[in-house]
């Protein structure tokens, strides 16, 4: 249908969250007009939310990042250079730090808001042009411990099955996940299904606007979620929802799960959990008695010190009762930004090529080397947080970040600001200069989602293509030409001239990428495993799990304490999350009309805690954690428990994450969001004048 | 547990379609390529029925039937250009643009929709919505209310595509109309700026403030829709 209002549409996919909306841009005047939903889109059908189908005008703001910028020396001036120019400083850094120092003493970041390709690029820049592993992505701080999980007790790190599986559910455990904020198009499909039947138990410390359509919503406290998990298996095995059949067939380790259950009987996890020994009996009876049921989860479940112990409780459940690997049973994680599976899967990661494929396996290294014409490094790389570990210490001495605003968005912010100082050569690669540009010696301007072409995959293991609508502003190109120039500058020259032959190259080196071309993907994408012969996977594991014998694994785990605790000095328990209107750090949204809906931080408080701190609805307070303090307005709302505070990151004069302190998961030092001992007080009010209450809880 | 797929074979103007159990003569229509008017319909939400713009001729049926809502029986023999359906069609299209102060900007479904099927100037003048300003409190989503054909379709795609429930119907006659929440406008009411409504709307009653400009611009370089 031609549309008189504008000089073209081009079909891509959204640049937000990981439901991977396709979308139909608009483009007038060689800037986006306006964004609909395409109806075919398998992820959301038709529909779409306010970030991705209004805020698109950041993309032609006037403070888009247009040239390169350089400081000729670290801590002065920014001026604007030329492309040649700042290459060339690129090139004589790294190679004299490298030549100094060793490849590992430089670390690179890929983007999980960027494409598979561009990702792809990166770790192949920082593995063969640099010659180290020290290649992470801003999974490292969401869902790492799902990945970490998944593969763990099942094979593959993916969801299970697709979005389609809520039409065909008839429960669903909603656990660690605020979908219609944060995946909104999702939160939409899911109030839709409960609308039509499927029952819905949500498990948040908040009550969120999708507990009014369930079933039950149990309100744990934060940090117990291991609990919660393990008391539901206890009450399915206490009350015979166990499938032995399944168990036997496909599945080892179950005895020693089975061993751990009897501690935890409802009224022990009532008591850890502050959960009613009933609710967690019905929220495992709904699940139980469903013929099909799902389980989701966010990053309530990741962020925490034992994230991916929860995510493997969670396959648990799902095993011993045979609930996954068909339709309407699957386990589906709900994936934090558009390209978080992607960036993971593409390799970008310390200890991995692509499809997790770890860089200690000779033959694997090998199929690279061969095909990079490079010798490669067999020792794993730094972690993100390890990274800055390293900077503070020294041993790291360059970094080149693309794409994430590591001095806002990662914990331990003055932690974070140290290691950028301590570098020695710092370039980031973005389209607005944010905290993190602050400490750049150069800043190569690039492209948003809009403005290039490639694939993302969205939280269902979904590859699809990503159009341009636009051209990058002035001289900012795509990052995937500015990696390709950047890896040629050091010498190693990337063989391909558009994203499409990237893929080809992924497809050639990653069997379960094989049958993958961007001619294939269409307008419906593929979910990967992909043979050669293009058969996609919406469902996994329907007849075999991807682990030796075919067999998945119970992870016995046992409940542990979260990393931190509420004490007399910090008597309430911080959660950090997303609202709707806004993403992440904000650097996109709060360039729209976005602000006009939401325009600052604000700390939820309830009723109770408030009126005992004296502190109103819209007062501004100061809220001291352990490591940090920040100011910011109450809002007063029984959405949230008594002893329990909310806010988000957002914006960055909030500065949220100065508070969140160093505590990890321990097995992807995902850092522990989540769960964060606070002190909230009015502004101006000295400690020594109000001593801290207990909390109610 | 589900059963195997069913499917039953319906002629549309002529030619054998082979549709799922359940599909509704328009599906059938449109599987087989041929075009029914639609105004209250949208492939995103539940047929409503309303508009009465998809009627067509079923064999042995007394009068013409609503494509949107007949579920195919096997074997149906339908015409989609049955002569009573079509002047029942242009009918409504024609009262439905006589109500409207102005005609729509013709990327509007409703333009398309009339220009297809031959409909110029309404015969009928006389009473119409009141004209009023937009309503751009918002800042994403506007309100044209003088366009407003009462379709309800952004009623549903609140409620059935989204699940906010914010939008509801309201008036009377030349007052029927469409409200956010108890008519706060879309800021202040439950609505979370999904868009959907703007979406589905056949007339640009509800649309984007970005676009008014552009379709007040666009429309001039045309001479403006009939």
């Amino acid at each position: 249908m031609s549309d008189e209002r504008f000089a073209s549409t081009v079909t891509t996919t959204c640049g937000y969250c990981g439901v991977g909306c396709r979308l139909e841009a608009h483009v007038r005047d060689d800037r986006v007009a306006s964004i609909s939903p395409a109806l075919d889109g398998p992820a959301n059908e038709g529909h779409t939310c306010l970030k991705g189908r209004f805020a698109h005008q950041f993309s032609r703001r006037r403070d888009r990042l247009a040239t390169p910028l350089i400081r000729d020396a670290r801590g002065g001036e920014l001026r604007r250079a030329s492309w040649e120019e700042a290459l060339e400083r690129i090139a004589s850094e790294l190679g004299r730090i490298r030549a100094a120092h060793g490849p590992d003493a430089i670390a690179g970041l890929a983007s999980s808001r960027a494409t598979n390709e561009d990702c792809y690029a990166m770790q192949r820049l920082m593995r063969a042009a640099i010659g180290t592993n020290n290649i992470d992505n801003c999974s490292r701080v969401c869902h790492s411990p799902t990945s970490y999980a998944l593969r763990r007790s099942l094979g593959l790190s993916g969801a299970t099955g697709s979005f389609a599986d809520f039409d065909h559910a008839d429960a669903t455990i909603l656990i660690g996940a605020n979908p219609t904020e944060g995946h909104p198009v999702v939160g939409a499909r899911i109030k839709q299904a409960t609308l039509r039947g499927m029952k819905l138990v949500t498990i948040d410390p908040r009550r969120i606007e999708l507990a009014d359509y369930g079933v039950l919503h149990l309100a744990p406290r934060p940090g117990t979620n291991a609990a919660i998990m393990l008391g539901i298996a206890h009450v399915l095995e206490r009350d015979g929802f166990v499938n032995r059949a399944f168990i036997d067939e496909r599945t080892d380790g179950w005895d020693a799960f089975a061993e751990l259950l009897p501690a935890y009987a409802p009224e022990a996890v009532a008591r850890i959990a502050a959960v009613p020994a009933a609710d967690l009996e019905r929220a495992a009876h709904v699940y139980g008695e469903a013929a099909d049921a799902c389980i989701s989860w966010g990053l309530g479940v990741t962020e925490h010190k034992y994230g991916s112990e929860v995510a493997q409780l969670i396959c648990d459940v799902a095993l011993m009762t045979g609930k996954i690997g068909r339709p309407g049973s699957a386990l589906l994680p709900l994936r934090g930004q558009n390209n978080v599976q992607g960036s993971s899967d593409m390799g970008a990661l310390p200890d991995t090529y692509t499809a997790y494929r770890s860089v200690t396996d000779e033959a694997v290294a090998r199929s690279f080397e061969d095909a990079w014409g490079v010798p490669l490094s067999r020792r794993e790389g730094w972690t993100i947080p390890q990274m800055f570990d390293a900077a503070v210490a020294g041993e790291l001495r360059a970094m080149y970040i693309f794409g994430e605003d590591v001095a806002q968005t990662d914990p331990n912010t003055a932690h974070v600001v140290h290691a950028m100082e301590s570098l020695d050569f710092l370039v980031v690669q973005e389209i607005f200069e944010n905290e993190t540009t602050k400490y750049a010696d150069v800043i190569l301007p690039a492209s948003s989602f809009l403005e290039k072409g490639g694939t993302f995959t969205n939280a269902e293991r979904r590859v699809q293509l990503v159009a341009p609508a636009i051209d990058p502003p002035g001289e900012a190109r795509t990052d995937f030409e500015i990696i390709a120039l950047v890896s040629r500058a050091l010498g190693h020259e990337l063989p391909w001239a558009t994203p499409a032959d990237a893929m080809d190259e992924i497809a050639v080196l990653t069997p379960d990428w094989a049958g993958i071309s961007h001619a294939r993907l269409g307008r419906r994408g593929l979910q990967w495993p992909v043979a050669p012969d293009g058969t996609d996977a919406p469902i996994l594991y329907e007849r075999e799990f991807s682990r030796p014998g075919g067999r998945a694994h119970f992870a016995a785990l046992p409940y542990k304490a979260p990393g931190d605790a509420a004490d007399e000095q910090f008597p309430l328990i911080l959660v950090t999350g997303r609202r709707l209107q806004h993403y992440n750090a904000g650097t996109m949204t709060r360039r729209t009309g976005n602000v006009e809906l939401m325009d600052a931080d604000v700390l939820e408080i309830h009723p109770d805690d408030a009126a005992r701190l004296w502190i109103s609805n819209g007062d501004r307070i100061s809220v001291r954690s352990r490591v940090g303090r920040i100011e910011l307005p109450a809002q007063v709302t029984d959405h949230i428990e008594p002893g329990h505070v909310f806010t988000t990151f957002h914006f960055p004069e909030t500065r949220t994450n100065l508070l969140i302190g160093a505590s990890a998961d321990v097995n992807t030092s995902c850092p522990e969001y989540k769960v964060v001992a606070v002190d909230v007080r009015p502004l101006g009010e000295e400690p020594a004048r109000t001593p801290a209450l207990a909390s109610g809880t | 547990m589900s059963a195997p797929p069913l499917t039953v074979t319906v002629t549309v103007d002529g030619a054998p379609v082979e549709v799922p159990a359940g599909a509704t003569v328009l599906d059938a229509a449109r599987a087989a390529g041929s075009w029914v008017p639609t105004l209250c319909f949208d492939e995103r939400q539940a047929p409503f029925g309303a508009c009465r713009a998809c009627l067509v001729g079923v064999e042995g049926a007394a009068a013409p039937l609503p494509a949107c809502t007949t579920p195919c029986r096997d074997g149906m023999v339908i015409d989609t250009e049955d002569p009573a359906g079509r002047r029942v069609a242009h009918a409504v299209v024609e009262l439905v643009l006589s109500e409207l102060p102005q005609p729509p900007a013709a990327h509007t479904e409703l333009a398309q929709v009339a220009q297809r099927l031959g409909v110029g100037a309404p015969r009928w003048p006389g009473e119409t919505h009141a004209p009023a300003p937009a309503d751009t409190r918002h800042p994403y989503l506007a309100f044209q209310h003088e366009l407003c054909i009462s379709c309800g379709r952004c009623v549903r795609a609140c409620d059935e595509v989204q699940g906010t429930f914010a939008l509801t119907a309201t008036g009377r006659g030349f007052d029927a109309n469409i409200a956010a929440g108890l008519d706060e406008g879309f800021r202040d009411s439950a609505c979370v700026a999904c868009g959907a409504c703007a979406d589905s709307c056949p007339t640009d009653a509800i649309t984007e403030v970005s676009l008014l400009a552009l379709t007040s611009a666009a429309d001039a370089t045309n001479g403006g829709p009939a």
